[in-house]
């Protein structure tokens, strides 16, 4: 189902989309307030680009590094060219130590590879330890944000999922209450667990460390109980230097929630004493991601989330609608490379308007590549014939000065004149969710002329 | 499989030629009083922040504000009359699950954000710092930095195993975002200044 069908579906419920849309600028807005507070905001964002860019022109030198020195420390490094090797070597290591009970910190990359199910189909048992990760593990659906995984869901509906799976009584949907008994739930989780997985937010190839961000310590629950550690990573989260993430940890939780920090940056170099731990570097399409000139600075991406409590589109359409497991901006850039056909809709889901470009830590040229992208599917992908003749013909009109003065004064003589039924028919999509601009009799054009003369 | 395969791809597809660029610290010099600040920034994030009174000691502060706490680890060794559970490399971290209170001390603090940077040179059992119901971190008032830039310097020649910034209590907003304090984590952090 294409993005536009999928966002009306959610656009269903308006009180759900106007919350969502709210609760998702107010964090843009802490954003703001917290990037401003920095000195020297924007001096990091572009040392940040420009760490990321060296990455990706010395990424397998790095890796090779981080291999190393990761093995020096007692870690035990693996390789998975996509997600079926990943899941095959979680499994194998989960067999090895006889691992039943998992607990899975926040991944996006697990998510992408479908462990899951994986596991499940296999006897094992994994929980998921993120609050709004469980939330929507329990309803099974997936996240609907990288950072606010369950940011699609109400209180009151946490409430009877929670009633439902933890026994828990009626309360209305009272956080502190549900958050408590999630907290004890997951506690017997945690010390029961045989194996713990976690994501990787940096990997470090001067050190052979990574470094895990949460604010909740689940991650830390999760590994520092178990036996068994593994940590999943794409090939992208290497960072040249331990002082490189002086800039990143200043970026990242300032950029996803406005806060100065995340509450935990774990810093992992070695297993405890008796215990193991596991790295598993995935490539799963990146590095066809890689090879795409105009696209690969989407792995500069460090998950921050920023680009979707920013974007217009994604504030009123809801992570689901991109149906892809990063929705959002970065997402509709990096899901075509995936599959193009599948996600051919997606660079279509923004205004361009390039609010996501600008608020990015790392400064990915995010609307810019959505449009490039528009490029390729408009050519490589078969259009819907109402997008297609739209196009032609807006591309006809933009072309020929007298042609778009004439459609411009027909587009307000219509909007002034013509009754509602056209305005708002199916061929306009925006006239559906909002109304039209009321006509003031002149357009900017005109308005220039009139104020230049007097 | 794997392996060779990802580096040869690599190889061939990654741009060439782009140079690590170098931060410039003076683009954060700032007029601060860097104890104020943290003090600040560590009550921002959710901290409580004990100055120590020059009649007072951290055992008085402990008492006075965890009147209830039973089983306290205290890898500090500040505690005289409390007793503290004694623990090392070698006590099951799932024996922890029922501290009330664990006090650590912190190596120094981050003026921007309250964060205390421990390593596990002083807690031996990793989970400590996250398992026990309530965290006390003791900490020098002179070693506080600046900013991440600083706090990285002065870590760069640490033994290598496993140390964390640490920033306020666990939370979440994950219900609707509405601030929970006391997720899978910590339920309090108090920062008590030496
Ligand atoms: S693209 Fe930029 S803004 Fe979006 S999640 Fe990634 S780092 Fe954050």
């Amino acid at each position: 189902m294409a993005h536009a069908e999928k966002a009306t579906e959610f656009n269903k419920d308006e009180a759900k989309v106007n919350w969502h849309d709210k609760a998702l600028w107010y964090v843009r807005e802490k954003r703001d307030k917290s990037a401003h507070g920095v000195i020297g905001w924007e001096h990091l964002r572009d040392v940040a680009s420009g760490i990321k860019a060296n990455v990706l022109s010395n990424l397998d030198n790095y890796l090779i590094e981080f291999e190393k020195n990761a093995q020096n420390n007692g870690i035990k490094v693996h390789w998975a060219s996509d997600a079926k090797e990943h899941n095959e070597i979680v499994s194998k290591i989960l067999a090895d130590n006889n691992a039943k009970k998992v607990v899975k910190s926040k991944s996006m990359l697990t998510e992408e590879c479908h462990l899951n199910p994986h596991l499940e189909a296999q006897g094992i048992e994994v929980v998921d330890t993120d609050l709004g990760e469980y939330i929507v593990q329990i309803a099974k659906e997936t996240p609907s944000h990288i950072v606010l995984p369950a940011i699609h869901k109400t209180k009151e509906e946490v409430d009877e999922l929670f009633q439902e799976h933890l026994g828990t009584e009626p309360s209305g949907g009272n956080p502190e209450y549900l958050t408590n008994e999630a907290r004890k739930h997951l506690r017997n989780k945690f010390l029961n667990a045989d194996a713990a997985i976690t994501g990787v937010n940096f990997a470090i190839a001067e050190t052979g460390g990574i470094v895990v961000c949460t604010n909740e310590g689940n991650a830390d629950m999760g590994s520092h109980l178990a036996n068994v550690h593994i940590a999943s990573m794409g090939i992208e989260k290497i960072i040249p230097k331990e002082k490189n993430l002086g800039v990143f940890l200043r970026l990242l939780a300032r950029s996803a929630t406005g806060q100065p920090i995340t509450t935990y940056s774990s810093h992992f170099n070695k297993p405890a004493k008796g215990k193991e731990m596991h790295i598993v570097i995935v490539d799963n399409g990146r590095t066809e991601q890689l090879s795409r000139e105009d696209f690969r600075a989407s792995l500069h991406c460090i998950r921050c989330g920023a680009c979707m409590n920013t974007c217009p589109i994604y504030r009123r359409s809801g992570g689901h609608s991109y149906d892809a497991t990063i929705p959002g901006p970065i997402g509709s850039i990096l899901s075509p490379g995936k599959d193009l056909t599948k996600h051919s809709s997606l660079p279509f889901a923004s205004t361009l308007c390039g609010s996501c470009s600008n608020v990015c830590p790392v400064k990915i040229n995010i609307h810019e590549q959505l449009y490039k992208w528009r490029q390729v599917i408009v050519k490589d992908v078969k259009q819907p014939v109402v997008k297609k003749s739209i196009l032609k013909v807006a591309g006809g009109v933009l072309a020929n000065r007298k042609l778009y003065n004439f459609s411009g004064r027909m587009a307000r003589f219509m909007l002034k004149y013509a009754p509602r039924f056209i305005v708002y028919s199916k061929l306009n999509a925006w006239g559906k969710a909002r109304d039209l601009p009321e006509v003031k009799g002149q357009n900017f054009d005109q308005w220039y002329k009139v104020k230049r003369k007097k | 499989m794997g392996r060779e395969a990802i580096l040869k791809s690599i190889k061939e597809n990654k741009p060439t030629g782009i140079p690590l660029p170098e931060i410039d610290l003076n683009n954060f010099i700032e007029d601060i009083n860097l104890l104020e600040e943290f003090k600040e920034k560590a009550q921002v994030v959710g901290g409580t922040i004990n100055e120590l009174e020059s009649s007072e000691t951290i055992e008085d502060v402990i008492k006075k504000q965890y009147p209830n706490a039973k089983e306290i680890v205290d890898c500090s060794k500040k505690l005289t009359s409390l007793t503290s559970i004694s623990i090392s490399e070698e006590t099951n971290p799932k024996d922890l699950q029922n501290i009330d209170l664990a006090i650590i001390q912190g190596e120094f603090g981050v003026a921007e954000n309250g964060a205390v940077w421990i390593s596990e040179n002083s807690f031996p059992v990793r989970v400590l710092p996250f398992i026990t119901n309530d965290l006390v971190l003791v900490l020098e008032k002179e070693k506080i930095c600046q900013h991440m830039h600083e706090g990285f310097q002065l870590i760069s020649e640490r033994e290598r195993t496993f140390g964390v910034f640490i920033s306020g209590p666990s939370k979440t907003a994950d219900i609707e975002q509405c601030l929970v304090v006391g997720a899978q984590g910590a339920m309090s952090l108090s920062v008590i200044l030496i």
